[in-house]
């Protein structure tokens, strides 16, 4: 199942009716609900957290506390794929976070023991690149010009963290900058986005008014 | 912190979508969020903003055994009842709701076609909820000519299949393993081969008919090798 991001808010209004019936106890409509996003919430956690089978657990979290907390959706004021997206990522992130506490776990580092490649390294070579799906983001929800209006470095900043869950720190690491830098070029980069996206926002409903 | 203003909501916020927001400093906020709602309203725009930007992800399909997983932990007591074989729980099968289904659409197919010299055997075949691909309360029927020697099977509703698996149909005999009597297809009506199904289908064989998700090409074990998803029994 790919959802374009125009689709997003008719995606969710399909889901929101589902989650209505799994509120109410309704199993046939969690399977349903499971079939509709789970292809999403899945590419999502593999994003942050590479390790399959790890990822599969999540997953597994992730629906087992939909089930209980759907209750707690408020369909009038958030859209269900967001809503979902956003649990699935907070998920991702901790277990990253779980992992490094827990060396045994670890199948995230991705320096040292270059005579085994393993599943992670394949996943990473053949998946998009954090910049490339931004760069798709932009082109399929006509933002490119509030794109240009970011730097390359804040660019690639928001991508990494976004995309790849990465902290301001390990965004530092990774681009080998100072983490005040950093952290600036992400606060700046979402508060250039915001004005952009929220100005077309404005100018969509004026042309859709007239 | 001052929460309220509008400006910091805003920009935690931001960092909270953005997920560079982490460990007590958004265990902080989330603990904030439920009673402020300048913060949620904050959120709200922000995940507005930029989760339709995930949709961009190429999709990835997790194996099936995360929804086994998800169903085992949700609902245990079912899940214990599957350890054994499935095939095992059909005696249980309910039979009176069943009985009246198979009536109505016997009594269906009789009127929509003129009548044979006997009429065929038809089995519902109920989902067994064993797969998000085929829900509960989706059914699919199959219809056995009285010399059993045709087999029709017949989806309810279509159901959508990944292009890498198919539906295998089984006979299950009253005693030992369940035998494969070819593919069927998940959208429209099949004729299944003559030469595969087994000469006694009606005379005792055949306790119950399934239906199995395999790899293209079918099971390679001859056994159901993935989820059974339908099951109906044999009322002659």
């Amino acid at each position: 199942m790919k959802i374009e991001p125009a689709d997003w808010p008719q995606r969710s209004q399909e889901l929101a009716r589902l989650l209505a019936r799994v509120h109410l106890g309704d199993r046939a409509a969690f399977a349903q609900l499971y079939e509709r996003s789970s292809t999403h919430l899945f590419a999502v956690v593999l994003r942050i957290q590479r390790d399959r089978v790890l990822a599969e657990d999540l997953l597994q979290d992730i629906y087992v506390s939909v089930w209980k907390s759907a209750a707690s959706f408020d369909a009038t004021r958030s859209q269900p794929l967001t809503w979902l997206t956003q649990i699935a990522r907070n998920r991702a992130i901790d277990s990253l976070r779980r992992a490094q506490a827990q060396p045994r776990l670890v199948s995230t580092t991705r320096d040292e023991d270059d005579e085994s490649p393993d599943a992670t390294d394949a996943l990473a070579d053949e998946a998009p690149g954090p910049l490339d799906l931004l760069g798709r983001a932009s082109v399929a929800r006509e933002l490119s010009h509030c794109m240009d209006l970011l730097s390359a470095p804040q660019r690639q900043s928001v991508a990494l963290a976004f995309y790849d869950g990465l902290s301001h720190a390990e965004v530092a690491e990774h681009l080998n900058q100072p983490l005040g830098t950093v952290k600036s070029w992400v606060r700046r980069a979402l508060q250039t986005l915001k004005s952009c996206l929220d100005k077309s926002a404005v100018r969509d409903q004026q042309q859709g008014l007239a | 912190m001052d929460y309220a203003k509008p400006l910091l909501a805003d920009a935690l916020a931001a960092q909270y979508v953005a997920g560079t927001l982490r460990g007590p400093a958004r265990q902080r906020f989330e603990a904030l969020l439920p009673s402020h709602p300048a913060l949620q309203a904050a959120v709200r725009d922000w995940q507005g903003r930029l989760m339709p930007l995930m949709a961009v992800l190429p999709p990835q399909t997790p194996s099936l055994k995360v929804w086994r997983g998800i169903e085992q932990r949700l609902w245990p007591s079912q899940s214990t009842a599957a350890v054994q074989p499935w095939w095992r729980g059909l005696a249980l099968w309910r039979g009176a709701t069943a009985f009246a289904s198979v009536a109505a659409i016997a009594l269906g197919l009789l009127l929509a076609n003129p009548p044979p010299s006997l009429p065929p055997v038809v089995v519902v075949l109920e989902s067994t909820g064993a797969s998000p691909l085929a829900p509960a309360g989706l059914s699919l029927v199959a219809s056995v000519s009285a010399d059993g020697r045709a087999l029709v099977t017949r989806p309810l509703t279509q159901v959508s299949l990944q292009a890498s698996s198919v539906f295998e149909l089984w006979a299950v005999p009253p005693q030992g393993g369940p035998r494969s009597l070819g593919l069927i297809s998940a959208q429209s009506p099949t004729v299944l081969q003559r030469d595969k199904l087994p000469a006694d289908l009606l005379k005792g064989g055949t306790a119950a008919l399934a239906v199995s998700i395999e790899p293209p090409g079918g099971s390679t074990t001859g056994a159901p090798s993935g989820p059974v998803v339908f099951v109906g029994k044999l009322q002659l």
